[in-house]
């Protein structure tokens, strides 16, 4: 049976806001050199435009970089003390090009607990929507911390 | 790649990534974490009880993405979805990898959806999840 869980529920529903934040070529060229991406479209702003694309390419889960940005509130969970980052997901909607400017939209998404051999954890999983400067979106990206007992 | 050539059961990979120091510092640099922190400090590190500074969960994401825009392209990878099992120490070998666990159309579009993973060298798990690409058919070409 899941165990009942104490946190501020009113955050359901809420959004929090962040950006617009700028995607420049030389946010796309660091993040594209500190993690080793090959291929010319993210490297050479010619081969890019040449291949079709607005600009140089950021790799597909670049915006996660922009997640911290987002001010988010404290749920007041009843539990636990020690928290880390449990997992991820990206969910690529379009491209996005250096010249891009995109704004942030988070939400609480859901509060659960798991129990296993090490005992119990809680996740917290909240859910971040970007969008370009048309409105466009172009990515849905989640975030799950984990909070053990 | 063409979604016809793809089958149940592929493997996709694999990948060999090294995040060193400098590509961590780098990193952290760009995305901006409070500093010190236990990606690039020793130290801090240590008080997590971590033997050594670590490769952060969305760098490790970054890395694993590069399976699948090296297999296909850029549009091809629609979701990935990972869990971070152990963290993930700098310098060492990261072997990245997917196993082709359905194909579906649906509508126009051609899915894969696979396993992913990224082992040490020891085959020890770091990271687990999910992913699913959208590959063009030899049809449409």
């Amino acid at each position: 049976m899941a165990m009942e869980l104490d946190y501020d529920r009113s955050l359901y529903g809420v959004e929090h806001k962040a950006g617009p934040f700028d995607v420049t070529k030389d946010m796309v060229t660091a993040f594209t050199k500190s993690i080793g991406q090959d291929g010319e479209i993210y490297n050479d702003e010619a081969a890019a435009l040449a291949a079709g694309y607005k600009g140089l390419v950021a790799p597909p889960t670049m915006c996660t970089l922009l997640v911290r940005h987002v001010k988010l509130p404290d749920i007041n969970l009843k539990f636990g003390k020690a928290r880390f980052h449990a997992g991820q997901r990206v969910q690529a909607r379009s491209n996005i090009t250096a010249g891009d400017s995109l704004t942030a939209s988070s939400h609480l998404k859901e509060v659960y607990s798991k129990t296993g051999r090490s005992g119990t954890m809680v996740f917290i999983v909240w859910e971040t929507t970007f969008a370009n400067q048309v409105g466009e979106v172009v990515a849905d990206v989640e975030e799950s911390f984990a909070v053990r007992e | 790649m063409f979604f016809e050539d793809v089958e149940l059961g592929d493997d996709i990979g694999p990948l060999e990534k090294i995040a060193s120091d400098q590509d961590v510092i780098d990193f952290c640099n760009l995305w901006g974490p409070p500093s010190p922190n236990r990606f690039t400090d020793p130290d801090e590190a240590a008080k997590s009880k971590l033997s050594g500074p670590i490769v952060p969960g969305i760098m490790t994401m970054a890395l694993m993405a590069q399976l699948f825009t090296e297999w296909a392209d850029q549009d091809s990878l629609k979701d990935l979805n990972l869990v971070f099992r152990q963290s993930v120490p700098h310098n060492k070998p990261l072997i990245i990898s997917a196993t082709v666990t359905d194909t579906r159309q649906e509508g126009v579009e051609n899915f894969i959806d696979c396993d992913v993973v990224m082992t040490g060298q020891e085959s020890e798990r770091y990271v687990i999840g999910t992913a699913t690409v959208s590959l063009p058919s030899r049809e449409n070409k």
